[in-house]
């Protein structure tokens, strides 16, 4: 295969980046979650966020790929190797994040040993896992020398519900927290459609990009076809939101403080980006037939899309750590390492803040330079040369 | 089977937090954070009071795990590193944990400390009780009803310090302890008691 120059050039960068993000790493794993942004008031930051973006991203993927073999949508057909491509990538990407997040990864083993069936994020590491196989075996299946089209499709009956379920799964580590905002039944309706909408983009962005590489062939008609599709996923996940929010703020009780942080507190102008840039922006750009033939308005929308889901994982997430349940001065013991340097402001956290650091933030660039990395380089060498039909 | 839990007297608490600095001294808890503190209800300042001057009210709330019967931290812990005992305490197993953090954003109370550094202690030594182990960075901690005490049959170092006598300790699946007693026959707040974790701690005026 012939790489130019050009693209040889950026591999190198993202790799410097990677390499970055390790060394960032490393520096954590000595010193300790410390040297992130987290604190007791605010326990989990931009890794879990990314751990959630990066879930979707991967679901959507792979939810395009087998619904098209599931459901015998031939045209569709066609980007199921590209799809599969992403949706591996995004959820190794997402799996590194729970990994760096954690405080004591030398005891992950633990998990093995003695699991407990009853935590969410039990039920995630096996859904993950199980994702991630068939993910394989539908690459390895669809362009391997071993291709086999109907073990795909019999692969695609198992890989759809498991697309939508690690989604799910991914909610209720949230969803099912009776102590925070984020205890609601929708939780996991919005996660899938979320994941839909934004996954759907990345393959969207993914497409043209290839195509544009010169690397894989993508007809204007499937992209146009693939674009009227994303905006019925932003209007259900739109829908959602909505129902959310009502419920949220209609009884005006407990959960109007987390409401109010979401609408004009903290976490406001993440949430006011996804519902306007996020969601009614690339809504408008595709609802009309139209814009839908214009490649560079499809990329336009798909990244809204991408970054107002983003943005959702942004205040999701974070408007929960706000006003503590129990709400008093002095509040919180921060146990950060600045409180413990700094003791007499510095220590106690009334309201639940956080801001990540440079290292938090070079890790997080390090890990998504190595997906995009893993993309060129798997994209490369299962795609170039063969046209997509082909690889059917 | 054995409950042991504490009841808090609002009425006597005067918040000079001797509690936390009895625990951290009992427990070997390290610098920037603690297991039991107290706070002055819906305030923003520390002793602050509620309402328009002269009506002011001030509520002092001791707060620490409150050994839940239905804990959700320790349904939601992967590797069961939270664990219920059989004397009605809420535990960590330290070897266990892993640091994914589930069981901090689980519990309804903020009542747990997570160890972000390697411990700093002032003075540069292990302090307090010799059964108590010690934590490395990376793990979960919070008040364990001074497990390595009550084991032996002793109160809680709360309680012995408190110089008001605010809180009670005692088993209340023995009808005839105070605690018992007091749940019965006094007016108890049970801190939360809409999110359904049944605290075995209880607050009586």
């Amino acid at each position: 295969m012939t790489v130019s120059s050009k693209t040889k050039c950026t591999m190198g960068l993202l790799a410097a980046l990677a390499l970055a993000g390790v060394g960032c790493w490393i520096f954590q794993l000595v010193r300790g979650l410390g040297v992130t942004g987290m604190s007791n008031s605010n326990s989990w930051g931009l890794y879990i966020t990314m751990f959630m973006l990066f879930v979707g991203l991967s679901a959507g993927g792979l939810i395009v790929a087998s619904s098209a073999s599931v459901f015998h949508i031939e045209r569709y057909k066609r980007v199921a190797v590209p799809a599969v491509i992403t949706s591996i990538v995004c959820i190794c990407v997402a799996g590194m994040f729970i990994l760096i997040d954690l405080g004591g990864i030398q005891r992950i083993w633990r998990i093995v040993t003695g699991p407990n069936f009853v935590s969410p994020l039990l039920w995630d590491v096996c859904v993950i896992t199980i994702y991630l196989v068939i993910n394989i075996l539908d690459l390895v299946w669809m362009c391997g020398k071993k291709a086999d089209e109907h073990k795909v499709e019999v692969l695609s009956r198992i890989a759809l519900p498991v697309a939508i379920l690690v989604h799910s799964v991914t909610a209720w580590i949230f969803g099912l927290q009776i102590a925070k905002a984020w205890y609601s039944a929708i939780m996991a309706p919005i996660f899938v459609a979320s994941a839909c909408d934004s996954g759907l983009a990345l393959l969207l962005v993914a497409l043209i990009a290839l195509n544009a590489a010169g690397v894989f062939k993508v007809e204007k008609s499937l992209i146009k076809s693939l674009s009227g599709l994303l905006a019925v996923f932003i209007a259900v996940d739109a829908f959602f939101v909505g129902c959310e929010v009502l419920t949220m703020a209609y009884p005006g009780a407990s959960e109007s403080v987390a409401l109010s942080h979401m609408v004009s507190g903290a976490t406001a102008p993440f949430f006011w980006f996804e519902i306007v840039c996020g969601l009614l922006v690339p809504f408008l750009i595709l609802v009309f037939s139209k814009n839908r033939e214009k490649t560079g308005l499809v990329v336009v929308a798909s990244a809204l899309v991408i970054l107002g889901v983003a943005a959702k994982r942004v205040w999701l997430l974070f408007t929960s750590f706000i006003t503590p349940n129990v709400y008093g001065a002095p509040g919180i013991p921060a146990g950060t390492a600045t409180a413990i340097g700094n003791p007499s402001p510095d220590v106690w956290m009334t309201l639940g803040t956080y801001a990540p650091t440079a290292p938090e933030v070079m890790i997080v660039v390090g890990v998504i330079s190595l997906g995009v990395l893993a993309f060129m380089v798997l994209s490369n060498k299962l795609l170039r040369g063969v046209d997509g039909a082909a690889a059917r | 089977m054995t409950r042991l839990a504490i009841a808090i007297n609002m009425h006597r608490c005067i918040g000079c937090q001797t509690c936390s600095n009895a625990c951290k001294m009992e427990n070997n808890v390290p610098m920037g954070m603690l297991w039991t503190r107290t706070i002055a209800e819906n305030c923003d300042v520390t002793d602050g009071a509620v309402g328009e001057f002269p009506n002011l009210t001030r509520t002092y709330l001791p707060m620490a795990c409150q050994h839940c019967e239905n804990p959700a931290c320790q349904k939601v812990c992967p590797t069961g590193a939270t664990y219920k005992d059989d004397m009605g305490r809420v535990e960590i197993d330290y070897d266990k944990c892993i640091g994914c953090r589930m069981c901090m954003a689980a519990c309804p109370y903020n009542v747990r400390v997570f160890n972000w550094n390697d411990p700093n202690r002032d003075p540069d030594f292990n302090y307090g009780d010799k059964d108590v182990p010690v934590r490395s960075k990376g793990v979960m901690e919070k008040c364990t009803l001074c497990k390595e005490r009550t084991d032996r049959g002793e109160e809680p170092m709360c309680v012995v310090c408190c110089p008001t006598k605010a809180r009670i300790y005692g088993d209340l699946d023995d009808p005839n302890s105070e605690i018992s007693q007091i749940k019965r026959q006094r007016s108890v707040r049970i801190l939360l008691e809409e999110r359904g974790t049944k605290p075995q701690v209880f607050y009586f005026e």
